[in-house]
């Protein structure tokens, strides 16, 4: 169990020398994509490592000669990394137009340090139903596919889509497998471990993590299980971004426990598959259209992630919410109010902690998480 | 002796409170004649007005909520019904004129709008859908969220182009049928870009007075007169107010009447990013007495660049080339890349001796790339910019003493290159 933990921490701990020691040894080329909707699969089926791009390890210096310090903290990291040539083992970045202010990064990009490879996405955030944003999306990535053909100098079949489409399910799969035991089992892992295990594999080959993932599963079953006394909370937004390490160890130490989450770094990048089909780029485009869960940094209105909330924080008998919000971002700013009034409503307690790049005081969130585990019951 | 600036202020803009007061006046009152009322965000207006609506829009309600000195109770109110403070302030400014009536609580009455029967967010910026997301959770209004992409690359615009002109005729064009109960009046929207069209050629000819040294005018007396080919558009009224403005700088020009008195000013500037609505006033007393003159900027230049280019015969056809088209590619100045270009093209055609970069801290969608657009920017043509923080709408984002500081730096910046 140690072992294998281990193997999932490696990438996390430092992303930088793991990844460029990887593309060492494998001779494979390595393109980050920014959070949250580029189809890795696309880059997988090309033969290179897609890796999501992380907030980064160190404070923000020279990236603050480029950005305004109050924009969100993956814009701001990624800027300060590039400038800083920490990712210059990236052979490419493919970028999107996710939010308003994740559309000018590339531009940054491209006037310090432009990779070898670069694209841009326009990926429709809206879906009626209609035609004309189906065919946009799929024209999309099949650009994506022509153009890292051209930069691979490989066919990407859809035959390997299909393949990489196959084994990225089973990451998926398998990490919905490990979250469901976490809902049947609260506190078999620490906060700390599941994010890590998440975000590993954001950051290594999908057919290592499935391996990985598969030998933990088995451990993780044939181990013996306490039952913990903490108080059962979700975690809710942190989009785009890893919380803190810290911040979680905190939640456990004040005596709740981490039953499930939406955030990125979480369920939200595992939650749909793609089908197999004889069209997998179609599947992938229709996958983009999954409404569920719910993204603030979309504009569909038929859902409601308020309502989504209250209703698994029910299902699971959680006793409240603890919102991450991504200091800075505007989806989840504009959409907080809402939640917070659906929640009160459903009489479900929950409380805010903002997450910058950096944690600004770790005393302050201290408290309020010690009044919200009061709220909840329990000293 | 020190020179003391006076701004020369123009007759004409006088004009155009009572044709922006009448037509929010008529919005706010359009329920109570049987009227349907829709609300717009990015380039979605015409449709509305083309099928009689009335019609709101969203940065000119906040422009008019910032004229009005209406902006600080209703973002107060904003704020009391949960939102945090670093959220976009248009989106304040709706969430907390919503709350004021549907809670009771007073604000400026010429601040209240009736909810609409439709909310067409062209989501230009993703807070134009945001916001109407929003209004849709809390009040139920229906909303129509259309995907208006921001081009990255100049070669991504003919099929960005296609995709929203295919939004707008499989989807728009049918929801405005429905909830109108009629088919979509292609006529009128013909009529809206014939006045459009000229309105906007009287525009121009007034920005030529701009290029004039000294200046004419300043982007502030623009700034007030922008509703023509904005929110007015389609309305006649226009034309009369831009000929009418285009005799007065005629008449200065040939008195040689410069926009700051005695003679003309000392510096003369770009503005980036939005117009501070409710601050228009305050810069102009940090700017005058400076003897700084403000003359063009990516936003105010917006609406429409090439009036030559509208083609009212083809009008759904026309309105997606003006936003996307290879020749006027209004969307694409907007964009890091193309706002190079265009700045590159202002310091020339406008003489400029330096750039202000408003960065506002509520609205993110051009600030990001600003340090980067003022550097490539001095490096390529040797003219400084400054970056000065703020907010168009909302007090507590702005300081006095930080403006005043950057403008000084603008201003010493200058001197010493002229030196």
């Amino acid at each position: 169990m140690e072992e294998i933990m281990k193997q999932f921490v490696e990438y996390p701990s430092d992303p930088y020398t793991s990844i460029a020691k990887w593309k060492e040894n494998h001779k494979k080329k390595v393109i980050g994509v920014f959070p949250m909707w580029i189809p890795e699969e696309i880059i997988h089926a090309a033969g290179m490592l897609p890796v999501v791009m992380w907030r980064s390890n160190e404070a923000i210096t020279w990236g603050y000669k480029h950005v305004p310090p109050y924009n969100c903290p993956i814009n701001k990291s990624v800027v300060d990394d590039v400038v800083k040539g920490k990712l210059k083992f990236m052979d490419g970045m493919v970028f999107l137009r996710q939010c308003l202010q994740s559309q000018e990064v590339p531009f940054i990009v491209e006037n310090n340090r432009p990779p070898a490879f670069e694209e841009y996405l326009y990926l429709p955030p809206i879906y009626h139903g209609d035609k004309a944003s189906k065919d946009f999306t799929r024209d999309e990535f099949e650009k994506l596919r022509k153009r890292l053909e051209e930069f691979g100098g490989e066919e990407i079949t859809d035959e390997k889509l299909n393949e990489s489409i196959n084994i990225y399910n089973k990451n998926r799969s398998l990490l919905r497998k490990l979250y469901d035991l976490r809902k049947q089992k609260p506190g078999i892992l620490r906060g700390r471990d599941v994010l890590r295990i998440v975000w590993s594999s954001m950051l290594m080959p999908k057919e290592e993590h499935n391996k990985l993932l598969e030998s933990l599963l088995s451990e993780l079953e044939k181990n013996g299980y306490e039952p913990t006394k903490g108080k059962k909370v979700f975690l809710s937004g942190c989009l785009c971004i890893h919380p803190q390490l810290e911040l979680l160890d905190m939640i456990e130490d004040l005596g709740m426990v981490i039953v499930d989450d939406d955030i990125y770094v979480g369920y939200r990048y595992f939650a749909n598959d793609a089908e197999i089909t004889d069209d997998p780029i179609g599947a992938l485009m229709e996958r983009h259209f999954i409404k569920t869960p719910v993204d603030p940094a979309r504009g569909e209105i038929e859902v409601n992630w308020g309502k989504e909330l209250v209703g698994k924080v029910k299902k699971l008998h959680a006793d409240g919410i603890i919102t991450l919000l991504t200091k800075y971002c505007p989806p989840h700013l504009c959409y907080y109010p809402d939640i917070k009034v659906e929640l009160a409503d459903a009489g479900i307690p929950e409380v805010l902690i903002e997450v910058e790049h950096e944690i600004i005081s770790l005393e302050g969130i201290k408290t309020r998480l010690q009044s919200f585990k009061e709220m909840i019951g329990g000293f | 002796m020190d020179v003391k600036y006076k701004i020369n202020r123009l007759q004409t803009t006088n004009e155009i409170r009572p044709l922006v007061d009448k037509h929010w006046a008529d919005l706010r009152t359009a329920k109570e004649r049987g009227e349907l009322v829709a609300w717009a965000s990015g380039p979605s207006f015409i449709f509305a007005y083309a099928m009689g609506m009335k019609c709101h829009f969203m940065a000119g309600y906040a422009a008019y909520c910032g004229g009005i000195g209406a902006g600080e109770e209703v973002l107060k109110v904003a704020e009391m019904a949960g939102d945090l403070p670093e959220t976009c302030s248009y989106h304040r400014l709706h969430m907390g004129m919503g709350e004021a009536v549907a809670r009771g609580i007073p604000i400026n009455p010429q601040a209240i709008l009736p909810m609409p029967d439709l909310m067409v967010a062209g989501r230009l910026c993703p807070e134009m859908s945001h916001y109407a997301e929003g209004l849709h959770r809390r009040f139920g209004v229906r909303v129509l969220p259309i995907d208006l992409p921001g081009p990255y690359s100049m070669e991504d615009l003919p099929r960005i182009r296609e995709f929203v002109y295919r939004q707008f005729k499989e989807v728009v064009i049918p929801t405005f049928e429905e909830v109108c109960g009629k088919p979509f009046d292609y006529d009128r929207m013909s009529e809206i870009l014939r006045v459009l069209k000229e309105v906007a050629i009287l525009r121009n000819k007034c920005w030529e007075f701009f290029k004039d040294k000294p200046s004419r005018w300043t982007l502030w007396d623009y700034g007030v007169s922008i509703a023509p080919v904005f929110y007015l558009m389609g309305n006649p009224a226009g034309v009369t107010y831009y000929e009418k403005l285009l005799r007065e700088l005629q008449e200065r020009r040939e008195k040689g009447i410069p926009a700051i008195a005695p003679d003309g000013e000392k510096y003369r500037l770009y503005w980036d990013g939005w117009l501070p609505w409710a601050f228009l006033g305050k810069f102009m007393r940090k700017f005058i007495p400076n003897g700084a003159v403000v003359l063009c900027g990516r936003y105010p230049w917006e609406f429409f660049p090439h009036p030559e280019l509208i083609d009212p015969e083809h009008p759904v056809e026309s309105w997606a080339d003006l936003y996307y088209g290879m020749e006027s590619h209004l969307t694409y100045s907007f964009s890091p890349k193309g706002t190079i270009n265009l700045i590159g093209e202002l310091i020339k055609d406008y003489s400029l001796d330096g750039l202000i970069m408003f960065s506002s801290k509520t609205c993110r969608v051009m600030n990001l790339a600003q340090p980067e657009v003022m550097d490539v920017l001095d490096k390529k043509y040797g003219i400084p910019g400054v970056i000065v923080e703020g907010d168009m709408i909302d007090s507590a984002m702005i300081s006095d003493a930080q403006i005043e500081t950057r403008l000084q730096a603008i201003f010493e910046m200058i001197d010493s290159r002229r030196r």
